[in-house]
């Protein structure tokens, strides 16, 4: 509960500096759209090359890509940690959050929120909407839910995976790369996995499961039934590697050196 | 009541020496020359409430060392700390709402938003009620005199108004004690007596323990009984800072400014007292004894010599902490 009101009150304060930087703000949203424009585009570029992806049509892997952005618009809203070992490992910011009575995480979270980037999730509902149409689905009130699960599912398996690289400044004060090796094989995800071969395949389910953020829980909205079972798993799945990422989280943080003076 | 009870604590940092040239740097891809270093070497130390300790020491000494791991930021290698009754690290979240933190090189406050803004997420993150909110920090901005800063954005105040908010976002739950280190960096002397007076007043009025790194050290003087001394990681030191000038210091030093040219032989050849020449008619006298032999001496030289001035030169604090740590000078 206190955790709650402590989020809305970051988020107002949020919103309001947001206010005093207008054209940033717009700025910025207009840049995402135009990145999400062109993963479209190139979707169909593709597609006036082939009809089958893989054994998806065209409109199925819009789907995806649609429902992919819905996750990954949560993430980075709220998950802004690409940047944590600079800004708060080197730069000893860090110091200043273990001085107070929250969570340091959370309030690494809260210090971070980029509401703005909930814009993506429009868009992708947009996309969807443009391929359902395309492709004559029908819902039930229940898929709705189940929606929001995989949604959420894949949220927490994103930020698990970032907040336990992020993790990794804990333990090693030299500057990591892997922030944007990761934001690239994230994308790997918004593809049906089965074109890539085995290992790739393997990793994007059970080492960094990207897929579970895109392909597979989209593919039970598609009513791909092959693929149901994976796509059940996406909450699990999000459970479970948000879990490992805050006890790597916790156990980093006692080693945590702090910045000289 | 012992506020802060530290025993033998001691942090060990693990630093890498890198191999010269690049079949050095190729080595050191597999196997690393680590050292351990000890930033902070077995010290124990306790802090009764209501204290004002100055906590002094050169760069490196492991002055923020301590500091962090008295905060609960670092953990400790070996060695008990409590801390308010609680052990800092362990009990984080509950313990640090007892302290408040001033770290001088580094805001705690937002960068964008305004100080009152600031002061309110603050009050949130504490969960500090209105009522409390209201009859403390009425007083800790009236004093500070910050009332017009409240409404700007932090990056638009100046270095000496920006601590001054500092330090009362450090006080919204008005802790019982209160960390701060090197919280005069860089201010002019107005700020300094600002702040160095507001601290005391806090120190009175609340009973408020208060722990100062600073560079500074006349605001060790002007407010700290006792001081800690630390070198390279372990304590010196500890005690009335009186007693330190006493310890520390053998007799005075007085300045003879001549009107013309004196040679060595034209003064008094006394044990006790040694000459040094500052320029071509200043001499410096050390001597090693009481008022009246520093009075028999002055009358001594005027007698001889034509003089234009005369100074007795008291031994500042600094001029103490200099000569321990360029002599080595054994204290107990």
């Amino acid at each position: 509960m206190f955790y709650l009101s402590l989020f809305f009150q970051y988020a107002s304060q949020y919103l309001k500096t947001r206010l005093t930087y207008r054209a940033d703000t717009v700025i910025e949203i207009l840049s995402d759209l135009l990145f999400q424009a062109v993963n479209l585009i190139f979707i169909l570029v593709v597609f006036r090359h082939t009809a089958f992806l893989g054994g998806w049509n065209r409109d199925e892997i819009i789907f995806i890509y649609g429902f992919f952005l819905v996750p990954y618009a949560i993430f980075s809203s709220f998950f802004n940690i690409w940047d944590f070992n600079d800004r708060y490992i080197i730069k000893g910011e860090m110091d200043r959050i273990l001085t107070r009575p929250v969570h340091s995480l959370f309030q690494i979270i809260l210090e971070r929120i980029e509401l703005e980037s909930l814009f993506g999730a429009v868009t992708g509902l947009l996309v969807m909407g443009y391929s359902i149409v395309n492709l004559g689905l029908t819902f039930t009130w229940y898929d709705v839910l189940l929606f929001i699960v995989m949604v959420f599912g894949g949220a927490f398996i994103y930020a698990g995976i970032f907040i336990s690289i992020a993790s990794i400044g804990f333990w090693s004060d030299s500057r990591t790369d892997i922030m944007p090796m990761m934001y690239n094989i994230s994308n790997y995800g918004r593809y049906p996995v089965n074109i890539y071969n085995k290992v790739i395949q393997f990793v994007l389910t059970w080492i960094l499961p990207f897929a579970f953020v895109g392909v597979y829980p989209a593919s039970y909205f598609l009513n791909r039934e092959e693929w149901y079972g994976y796509a059940f798993f996406t909450p699990v799945m999000g459970i479970l590697f948000f879990g490992i990422a805050i006890l790597l989280w916790n156990a980093g943080v006692k080693k945590y050196r702090g910045a000289g003076n | 009541m012992n506020v802060i009870e530290v025993q033998n604590l001691r942090k060990e940092f693990n630093s890498y020496t890198s191999r010269p040239g690049l079949a050095g740097a190729f080595r050191d891809l597999f196997t690393r020359n680590y050292k351990v270093h000890a930033a902070v070497d077995n010290i124990s130390l306790t802090v009764k409430q209501g204290e004002m300790v100055g906590y002094i020491g050169e760069n490196g000494a492991g002055k923020s060392t301590t500091i962090k791991m008295l905060t609960g930021i670092l953990t400790p290698t070996s060695g008990s700390i409590m801390v308010n009754g609680m052990n800092p690290h362990k009990q984080r979240e509950e313990f640090v709402r007892t302290i408040g933190v001033v770290f001088g090189q580094r805001s705690q406050l937002w960068w964008d938003i305004a100080v009152q803004e600031s002061f309110r997420l603050l009050k949130k993150v504490y969960r500090v009620s209105d009522e409390d909110y209201n009859r403390h920090m009425g007083h800790v901005i009236e004093t500070l005199e910050i009332g017009p800063l409240l409404d700007k954005p932090v990056r638009k105040l100046s270095l000496g108004q920006r601590m001054r908010c500092e330090l009362a976002a450090a006080l919204v739950h008005n802790p019982p004690l209160l960390f701060l280190d090197e919280p005069t960096i860089g201010l002019d002397v107005l700020v300094k007596l600002k702040i160095r007076k507001f601290l005391q007043e806090i120190n009175e009025q609340y009973k408020t323990t208060i722990l100062l790194t600073t560079h500074d050290l006349t605001d060790i003087e002007a407010l700290c009984e006792r001081v800690v001394l630390l070198d390279e990681g372990k304590i010196i030191y500890d005690g009335k800072l009186n007693q330190l000038q006493e310890h520390a210091v053998e007799g005075k030093q007085i300045e003879f400014e001549f009107l013309s040219e004196v040679p060595r032989s034209s003064l008094p050849r006394v044990e006790n007292i040694q000459w040094e020449q500052k320029d071509a008619t200043t001499w410096l006298g050390y001597i090693n004894g009481d008022e009246q032999m520093v009075s028999r001496l002055i009358s001594d030289v005027v007698q001889r010599n034509p003089i234009k001035n005369v100074r007795i030169n008291e031994v500042s604090t600094e001029e103490i902490v200099r000569k321990i740590y360029e002599e080595g000078m054994a204290l107990t």
